[in-house]
């Protein structure tokens, strides 16, 4: 660096610790000297610009930034308000749509299968005098032929309900009936919980639920005519397919 | 009986705000004032700044940026309230320094006062540049990305002002130019 660069760079960073800049104010005493010069000059300079701040400032600026900020709150707080309601509204009905789900026919007989799970292995088909007995023990007299293929018959406590307990064996595949006598089914409805192919079939003196675990409802449609039968002595229409889709509102009788 | 504090809860952005004005309202108040030429102004400044921080709080992320960053927030208030009201913001060229009450210190009529009268002469694009290095601690890289001009021309300005500075006070001028050698 020669004396020329070092005084232009001085004028314009005199406070610079660069490591060229030092070097030559170390072996030129001109330079140093300038350089003293200018650091008592940025002195100066340092110390005129530092004005007196106006008293009370920081307060002010706090003053102005805590109302703004009370303003932005007032005005959003209609607005919370609603949110918070609207919030509150879903987890209500949420809480209560999960208490009705938990105690529907559908999800009552899916939690009975793990107890009951050894039945689906069962192929020895039962007497049709052993399934209207099954069926007596419900208070249930059967008025039409017993389908054939049914391996399985008890009448058990479906969550808090009273129900027969069936297994059909439709081309070789069990399907699961439970019979619920006195419940109100609304309509046909086709679910799938927990690895559980099902549909819930109204009955006119209860509710039919079917299940398979291997993942078709192709069955159904058979099983619940030929049970509909045997519990009620003919077949209603509505009991008919329902293959496609989640649920279907009621069907015209 | 003695009454205990009320303890208040305060959220870590509010306390994030207050420490940051605490710590750097009064810079920012002085480059204000060197940028405007006006108390009243320099302080409207001030608090829009620090407003405006206060909105944008999350995009600071570390401590030792705050005051460049709000200085840089400052220069555009500056920008904008000069494009909105032009005609109202006025070079401290016409300033008559010694009616601002920012001039009321014992050192009005001593070298601080003259340095000061100096500076408020300096064309804006030789005091803008001189105050962010000299109150903020601007390099010439950071001034020049601040400003969109090159360092180089930074440097230029810098030395340019400090030249002027000097003639102003009648101090000795040649010491900063380059003809200056001995």
């Amino acid at each position: 660096m020669d004396c020329l660069e070092f005084r232009r760079r001085l004028g314009a960073e005199p406070r610079s610790q660069a490591a060229d800049m030092l070097a030559h104010r170390l072996e030129c005493a001109a330079c140093q000297a300038a350089w003293q010069r200018a650091q008592q000059f940025e002195d100066r300079l340092e110390g005129a610009l530092k004005i007196d701040v106006p008293e009370g400032l920081t307060e002010r600026a706090l003053l102005a930034q805590s109302t703004l900020q009370r303003q932005r709150w007032r005005r959003r707080q209609p607005w919370l308000a609603v949110a918070a309601s609207l919030i509150l509204a879903m987890g209500v009905g949420g809480y209560a749509w999960q208490q009705h789900d938990a105690h529907s026919l559908p999800a009552l007989s899916v939690a009975h299968m793990p107890e009951e799970i050894a039945s689906l292995d069962l192929i020895q088909p039962l007497t049709p005098h052993a399934v209207k007995m099954g069926f007596a023990g419900r208070g249930v007299a059967l008025r039409g032929p017993v389908p054939s293929g049914t391996t399985y018959v008890h009448d058990c406590m479906v969550g808090p309900y009273k129900a027969v307990h069936l297994v059909t064996r439709h081309d070789g595949e069990p399907v699961v009936v439970l019979y619920f006598p006195h419940r109100q089914v609304s309509h046909v409805r086709n679910f799938q919980r927990q690895g559980w192919v099902g549909r819930e079939v109204p009955m006119p003196h209860g509710g039919l639920v079917m299940l398979t675990d291997r993942g078709s409802s192709r069955p159904f449609s058979a099983v619940a005519s030929a049970w509909t039968q045997a519990i009620e002595g003919h077949v209603e229409a509505r009991t008919a397919s329902l293959d496609d889709g989640e649920s279907a509102a009621p069907k015209a009788p | 009986m003695r009454r205990l504090p009320v303890l208040r809860r305060v959220s870590p952005r509010q306390r994030q705000f207050e420490s940051l004005t605490r710590a750097h309202a009064g810079d920012l108040y002085r480059f204000a004032f060197w940028l405007c030429g006006q108390s009243a102004l320099a302080e409207d400044l001030v608090q829009e700044t620090l407003l405006r921080a206060w909105r944008n709080m999350d995009s600071l992320r570390e401590a030792a940026a705050a005051k460049p960053w709000l200085m840089t927030i400052l220069r555009r208030e500056h920008a904008r309230l000069y494009e909105r009201k032009r005609l109202d913001t006025i070079e401290l060229d016409d300033v008559r320094v010694a009616d601002d009450g920012a001039w009321a210190s014992p050192e009005r009529h001593g070298q601080a006062a003259d340095i000061r009268a100096a500076m408020s002469q300096l064309p804006l694009k030789y005091r803008e540049p001189l105050a962010m290095q000299v109150l903020g601690g601007f390099s010439c890289e950071e001034i020049a990305a601040e400003l969109g001009e090159k360092p180089g021309a930074v440097a230029t300005q810098l030395f340019r002002a400090r030249q002027k500075l000097k003639t102003l006070l009648q101090d000795d001028p040649m010491e900063a130019t380059d003809h200056g050698l001995s």
